[in-house]
C-alpha cells in the first residue's frame, strides 16, 4: 500500500496558524542550530543538550551529576561558546566561564570585588566569574555553604550584591552546576531548597558503545572544529525566549494535569516531601521550550513525560526506605495524564 | 538453593488452590463409585501428584523426561496399582492376614490412590508443558462435576446425597446446586489461569473455553440434556443389600455392612385409614424365620407353614391363606408403599392380609408401589393375658416346627430360670412367660452394630451366654429360642420397624435402611402371631435419625401421585420468579444491550460526517481511535496520545499526523479555520486504507463484528 497514501498524508499543513508561525519558526531555528553546533562537539549526549538548551531558554539551571571526564566541561563550554556576545550587549559579559569550586573559596572570587584604582582614586568593581553567559559551576557541593549562597542569589534574582551595590548580571545567565555522586568526602551537599533553584537536576549516564568509539575516532577534528561552527547571538536567544513565551500554548488541560500530579505526590505515603509550587511555575516555560523544539506550538503529555521526572526527581524526599522515584512518580501521573489524554476528546 | 526455595514458596498458593478443586472433582467422581477409604485416597493421590508435579517438574529427573514418557510411566502406573488392588482382593493370603473388610479397603485405597494420582501426573504434566495442557484439566474437572450433576438431574435421589437431598427437600433442582458448584471450579480453575506465568496462553486458553461452553449450551438448547436410564437403582446399591434379606447366607453377617448410609430412604408408606400403634412402632413384616435348619432358623421350605406371609409379587390382588385372630381388636387399615429399593418379598404393616398391585406414578423413582391391607393390632397386652398359644389347625409336626431349638440346654435352663420368678397366678401363661423373657433381654442385654458371634456355630447362644451384646438378630433368635424351649411356639419377623414419631403427623410415612428390623413373634390362639419385640435399655449406638420430614411428605404425595415432582417443585418454587421468566429477562437484556452497542458504534463511526467544523477534530478523530479498538489497537492506561501514536505507527502511519492535529486543536489555541473538514476526511481514509492493508482477515470480521469495540477508546 500506500507509501503514496503516507507521503500525501505527510504533506499535510501541520497546526501552525500563519500570523505566530513565521516566528516561531525563526526560533526553532536559533534552537536548532544551537543544538546542533553543541550536538557536534559532544557527542552522545543529545538527550543532556536538549535538556541543557530547554533549561537556558526557559531561564533555568541545570545541576549535572556525573563522573569526572564525561564531558561536562565541554558541553558548558560549546554551549557557552555557541552563542555570540552580537553587537549590543555590554563588554563586561563574556561568552563563558568556569569556576572549580573548593573549600576555601570566597563569595567575591565568585562574584568580583571593588578594586581601588589609584589613576581616578575611586573603587571600580572588577567583575567575577558569574559576568558570563553560562557558567560552569564546577563540583558545587565541595565549596562552602556561604559561597554556594552567593551563587544561589545569583541564580535566582540574577544579579549579585557587594559592598551594597547591585550589579545586575546578564539576561541569559545561565549555570550548569556539576557534583560528583561518589566521592562525598569533605563536601557540603546542597539541601533540597536549594536544589529548587535548580530547574533540572540530570543524573548523566556512560555514552554507549558507539559514541564512546566516536569520541575517540574524532577526537582530533573536533578539537579545531569549534571555530568553524555556527553561532546564534545572544539577543537571537533572547528573541527566542520570548517568542516561544508568547507563542506556545499551554491548555488549562495540561496546567490541570500538573496540579494534580503534585497533589498526588503529596499525599502519598512514600513521599515525605512532595514538590513545591515554585517547581510548576519553573516547568512551564520548560514545557514550552520542550514544545517548540518539536516544532509544536502547544505543550502536550510528551512534554511532561520527558521533563517532570528530570523537574521533580531532586525536589522530592522519599520516605525512608523508598528507593525507587521513578516509580513513584509513574505511579502518581498515571490518572492524571489519562485524564488529560481523555479531555481532548471531551 | 535459596532461589529455589522461594520459587516454591512463591507457587505454594496457587499450586494447593489447583491441587483443590482437582482433588474435590476426584471426592465426586469417585463417591458413587467407591467406599470412603477410596475417596480418601483418590483426594491424596491427587493432592500428592499437584504438589509434586508443580514442585519437581522443573528439576531432574523429571524435567529430563518427555512429556509423552511421562503419561506413559502414569498409565503404567495406573494399571500396576490396578493389578495390586486386584490381587489383594482376589488372593486369600492378604485376606488371612488382615481382616476381609480391611483387605477390601485396603485395595480401594490403592486403585484410587493410582488411579488419581496417574491422572492428576498426566493432567498437571500437560498443564505444564502443552498449550491445550490447562483446558484439558478444566474439562477433566469439568466433566467430573457434570457426571454428578447428571446423576442428581430430575430430582433423582443419588449419591452423595447431603447434595441432592439438601435441594430437593427445599423445592430446588439439584442440578442448579451441582451447576453452581461446577461453575465455581470451573470459575477458579479460570482464576489459575490468570496466574498462569505464560501471559501468551491466556487468551488461547480463554478462547478455547469459550467456544466449549458455547457448543455445550447450544447442544443442550437445542437437543437438550439425555434422558437417565431407567435401570439406575438410585444408588441406593448398599441399601437394597439390606432390604433384601432373603439373600444372604448367614443373617448374623449383615453387621459388617458399613453404616453410613443408615439414613438412606428404602420406601415411602401412605396411610389411607387412621391407625397409630400402641406401643409406639410401625411393624412393617416381610418374611419370617420359623424353621431350624439344623444351625438355625431359616425361612419355611414347607408349604404348611407361614402361610400368612406372601413371598412374591403379583400383577394382582394376593391374599393371605391365613387370616389372624382377634378381628374386633384388630382394624383394617389401608397403606400404599412405594419402594425405593428392590425387594424380594412385599412388606406391609403388620398384619398384611392382602396385597394389590398399584400403578406406579413415577417409575424413575419407585421400583414398586402397591397397596397393602392389613389387620393392625390395637389391642394391649393385658389382652393377651391368659391366651393360650399355638393354633388349632396346627398338626403336630407344624407345631413342632415351631418349637425346635438348637441342641443346646442352656436356652430351657435360662428360661426356665426366668419364668421361675413370676407370680403364682401368672406362672402358667404363656404370655407372662414371654414377657419375663423379654423384660430379662430389655434389662440385660446391650444394644450394638458390633458382631463378635457372626462366626460362631451358633451365634444366637454365644450371645445370649457370653456377653449379652448384639443388635436385633441376635436378641431376636436367642428370645425366640427361649420361647421355644419352654414351648411357645415362635418365630423370627423381619422386617422395617418405624417410630411412631417420625410420621410428625403426616400420613406419610418414610422408610429408612435404619429401620431394618427383626423381632420374636409368638402365635397366641385366636389371635395371631404377636410381636414381643425385646428393647435393651442399654445402647452403643445412636439409632436415631434426622427428621426428613420433607423428604418424607415429598416422597409421600409423589406416591399418592397427588402431585406430580415438577408440580412439586413448583409449587416450592412458586414465590420465586420463574427460572424461564428469568431466562427471557436475561435474553431480553442481553438483545437490548447488544443492539444499543452496535447503535453506539455506529453512530460514533458517522457522526464526522454531519457534525459542525469545530467538533471536528474531536469526533473525527474519535472515530479513527474506534476503528483501531476494534482491530486490537488501543491507547493504554496513562499512555499519552503521542505514545500511543508512536507505538502503532507502523501498521498505521496515518495515526501521528491525525494525533498532532487534533492535540493542536484541542490543546494548542489553532482554530478549526486552519483544518477544513476535508483534511478529517482525508485522514479517516488513509486510516482506513491502511487498516484495511495492514490487517488479518478474521481482526477485520471480528472489528465488524464485536459490539463494544468502542469501549476500548480512550
Amino acid at each position: 500500500m500506500s507509501s503514496d497514501s503516507v507521503a500525501e498524508v505527510e504533506e499535510l499543513p501541520t497546526a501552525v496558524s500563519d500570523d505566530s508561525s513565521s516566528e516561531l519558526a525563526e526560533a526553532l531555528k536559533v534552537l536548532t542550530a544551537l543544538q546542533n553546533t553543541v550536538n557536534k562537539q559532544v557527542l552522545g549526549r543529545d538527550d543532556v543538550i536538549e535538556l541543557a538548551i530547554i533549561a537556558l531558554v526557559a531561564d533555568g539551571h541545570i545541576l549535572l551529576e556525573d563522573f569526572p571526564g564525561s564531558g561536562k566541561t565541554t558541553l558548558a563550554k560549546a554551549l557557552g561558546e555557541a552563542i555570540i556576545n552580537g553587537s549590543s550587549s555590554d563588554e563586561s559579559i563574556v561568552p563563558f566561564r568556569r569556576i572549580q569550586f573548593t573549600p576555601d573559596l570566597l563569595p567575591s572570587d565568585v562574584t568580583g570585588v571593588p578594586v581601588f584604582d589609584s589613576n581616578s582614586n575611586a573603587f571600580h568593581f572588577r567583575h567575577g566569574p558569574l559576568f558570563a553567559h553560562v557558567v560552569l559551576a564546577d563540583e558545587i557541593n565541595r565549596t562552602s555553604p556561604k559561597v554556594q549562597s552567593a551563587m544561589l542569589e545569583a541564580m535566582g534574582e540574577k544579579q549579585v550584591t557587594v559592598d551594597n551595590v547591585t550589579y545586575a548580571l546578564d539576561d541569559l545567565f545561565f549555570v550548569i552546576a556539576t557534583q560528583n555522586p561518589l566521592d562525598l568526602v569533605g563536601t557540603y551537599p546542597l539541601p533540597t531548597p536549594q536544589l529548587d533553584r535548580f530547574l533540572f537536576k540530570i543524573t548523566m549516564e556512560h555514552i554507549n558503545r558507539e559514541s564512546e568509539l566516536d569520541v575517540l575516532d574524532t577526537y582530533k577534528e573536533r578539537r579545531d572544529l569549534s571555530a568553524q561552527l555556527n553561532t546564534v547571538t545572544r539577543d537571537e536567544v533572547l528573541k527566542a525566549r520570548k517568542t516561544i513565551d508568547a507563542e506556545v500554548v499551554i491548555s488549562p488541560a495540561i496546567k490541570t494535569a500538573l496540579v494534580d500530579i503534585s497533589r498526588n505526590l503529596r499525599e502519598d505515603d512514600r513521599v515525605l516531601q512532595g514538590n513545591s509550587t515554585r517547581s510548576m511555575v519553573l516547568l512551564l516555560p520548560a514545557l514550552q521550550v520542550s514544545a517548540a523544539l518539536r516544532g509544536r506550538e502547544y505543550v502536550s503529555a510528551d512534554d511532561i513525560e520527558l521533563l517532570l521526572p528530570r523537574v521533580l526527581g531532586h525536589r522530592i524526599e522519599l520516605a525512608p526506605g523508598v528507593a525507587d522515584i521513578e516509580k513513584v512518580l509513574l505511579d502518581n501521573m498515571r490518572t492524571p495524564m489519562e485524564q488529560l489524554a481523555k479531555s481532548t476528546l471531551s | 538453593m535459596t532461589i529455589r526455595a522461594e520459587h516454591s514458596s512463591h507457587h505454594f498458593l496457587p499450586t494447593s488452590l489447583r491441587a483443590a478443586i482437582i482433588a474435590s472433582s476426584f471426592w465426586v467422581l469417585s463417591l458413587p463409585m467407591t467406599v470412603v477409604s477410596g475417596s480418601i485416597a483418590a483426594i491424596i493421590g491427587c493432592l500428592f501428584s499437584c504438589y509434586v508435579v508443580d514442585s519437581r517438574l522443573h528439576q531432574q529427573p523429571l524435567s529430563r523426561l518427555r512429556t509423552i514418557t511421562i503419561i506413559g510411566l502414569s498409565v503404567v502406573s495406573w494399571l500396576f496399582a490396578i493389578i495390586i488392588s486386584s490381587f489383594s482382593v482376589n488372593s486369600d493370603i492378604v485376606a488371612s492376614v488382615f481382616s476381609p473388610i480391611l483387605t477390601f479397603n485396603i485395595a480401594e485405597s490403592i486403585k484410587w490412590f493410582g488411579i488419581s494420582a496417574s491422572i492428576t501426573f498426566s493432567l498437571r504434566t500437560l498443564a505444564h508443558r502443552a498449550s491445550y495442557g490447562a483446558v484439558i484439566e478444566i474439562l477433566f474437572v469439568a466433566t467430573a462435576f457434570v457426571i454428578t450433576l447428571a446423576a442428581h438431574r430430575n430430582g433423582m435421589i443419588h449419591r452423595p446425597f447431603f447434595i441432592g437431598d439438601f435441594a430437593l427437600t427445599r423445592g430446588i433442582d439439584p442440578s442448579s446446586i451441582l451447576m453452581a458448584f461446577g461453575c465455581g471450579a470451573v470459575l477458579s480453575l479460570s482464576a489459575l489461569l490468570m496466574v498462569e506465568n505464560n501471559q501468551r496462553r491466556l487468551p488461547y486458553h480463554f478462547a478455547v473455553l469459550g467456544v466449549l461452553c458455547f457448543s455445550l449450551l447450544i447442544y443442550v438448547r437445542m437437543f437438550g440434556l439425555p434422558t437417565p436410564q431407567l435401570t439406575d437403582d438410585m444408588g441406593l446399591t448398599g441399601q437394597a443389600q439390606n432390604g433384601n434379606n432373603a439373600q444372604r447366607d448367614n443373617p448374623f453377617r449383615d453387621g459388617e455392612n458399613d453404616n453410613n448410609d443408615k439414613e438412606a430412604p428404602v420406601a415411602v408408606v401412605v396411610f389411607r385409614d387412621d391407625y397409630e400403634p400402641l406401643n409406639g412402632s410401625y411393624y412393617f413384616r416381610e418374611s419370617a424365620y420359623s424353621e431350624f435348619n439344623g444351625a438355625m432358623l431359616d425361612y419355611t421350605s414347607r408349604d404348611d407353614m407361614d402361610r400368612d406371609l406372601i413371598e412374591h409379587f403379583t400383577s394382582s390382588r394376593t391374599e393371605t391363606e391365613l387370616l389372624p385372630g382377634a378381628n374386633d381388636e384388630r382394624k383394617l387399615v389401608r397403606t400404599t408403599i412405594g419402594m425405593l429399593v428392590p425387594h424380594r418379598n412385599p412388606f406391609g404393616l403388620e398384619s398384611p392380609i392382602a396385597y394389590e398391585n398399584k400403578a406406579n406414578p413415577n417409575n424413575l423413582r419407585f421400583k414398586r408401589t402397591y397397596d397393602t391391607f392389613s389387620l393392625a393390632p390395637e389391642y394391649d397386652f393385658e389382652y393377651l393375658i391368659g391366651r393360650e398359644t399355638g393354633r388349632a389347625a396346627w398338626s403336630d409336626e407344624i407345631l413342632q416346627e415351631y418349637l425346635t431349638i438348637p441342641d443346646d440346654d442352656r436356652y430351657q435352663n435360662l428360661a426356665e430360670e426366668l419364668i421361675g420368678n413370676l407370680r403364682p397366678e401368672y406362672v402358667d401363661d404363656p404370655f407372662a412367660k414371654a414377657w419375663a423373657i423379654k423384660t430379662y433381654l430389655d434389662e440385660n442385654g446391650i444394644y450394638s452394630l458390633k458382631n463378635e458371634h457372626a462366626y460362631e456355630p451358633d451365634p444366637a447362644a454365644s450371645f445370649l451366654f457370653g456377653d449379652l451384646t448384639g443388635y436385633c438378630m441376635h436378641f431376636s433368635f436367642a428370645a425366640t429360642y427361649m420361647f421355644r424351649s419352654i414351648g411357645i411356639p415362635a418365630r423370627v419377623g423381619i422386617g422395617y420397624s418405624v417410630p411412631a414419631a417420625n410420621r410428625a403427623g403426616g400420613s406419610a410415612l418414610l422408610v429408612q435402611a435404619i429401620h431394618g428390623h427383626a423381632w420374636p413373634e409368638v402365635y397366641f390362639k385366636d389371635v395371631g402371631w404377636v410381636i414381643i419385640d425385646p428393647a435393651p435399655q442399654q445402647t452403643l449406638v445412636d439409632m436415631t435419625t434426622d427428621p426428613q420430614n420433607d423428604l418424607q411428605q415429598l416422597l409421600g404425595d409423589m406416591l399418592r401421585d397427588d402431585a406430580s415432582f415438577q408440580d412439586f417443585l413448583e409449587s416450592q418454587q412458586s414465590s420465586f420468579i420463574q427460572l424461564q421468566t428469568l431466562l427471557n429477562i436475561l435474553y431480553a437484556v442481553l438483545a437490548l444491550t447488544l443492539t444499543v452497542a452496535y447503535l453506539i458504534k455506529a453512530y460514533r463511526l458517522w457522526i464526522p460526517t454531519f457534525a459542525a467544523s469545530e467538533n471536528q477534530y474531536r469526533l473525527s478523530y474519535r472515530a479513527v481511535l474506534d476503528r483501531l479498538s476494534a482491530v486490537g489497537m488501543h491507547r493504554n492506561f496513562g499512555e499519552s496520545r503521542e505514545s500511543f501514536a508512536e507505538r502503532i505507527c507502523s501498521n498505521v502511519p496515518s495515526i501521528k499526523p491525525l494525533t498532532r492535529s487534533h492535540l493542536a486543536l484541542a490543546l494548542g489555541n489553532s482554530t478549526s479555520e486552519s483544518h477544513p473538514d476535508s483534511e478529517w476526511e482525508n485522514f479517516d481514509l488513509a486510516v482506513r486504507r491502511e487498516l484495511n492493508s495492514n490487517t488479518a482477515t478474521w481482526r477485520k470480521a471480528v472489528a465488524i463484528l464485536n459490539p463494544f469495540s468502542w469501549l476500548l477508546t480512550k
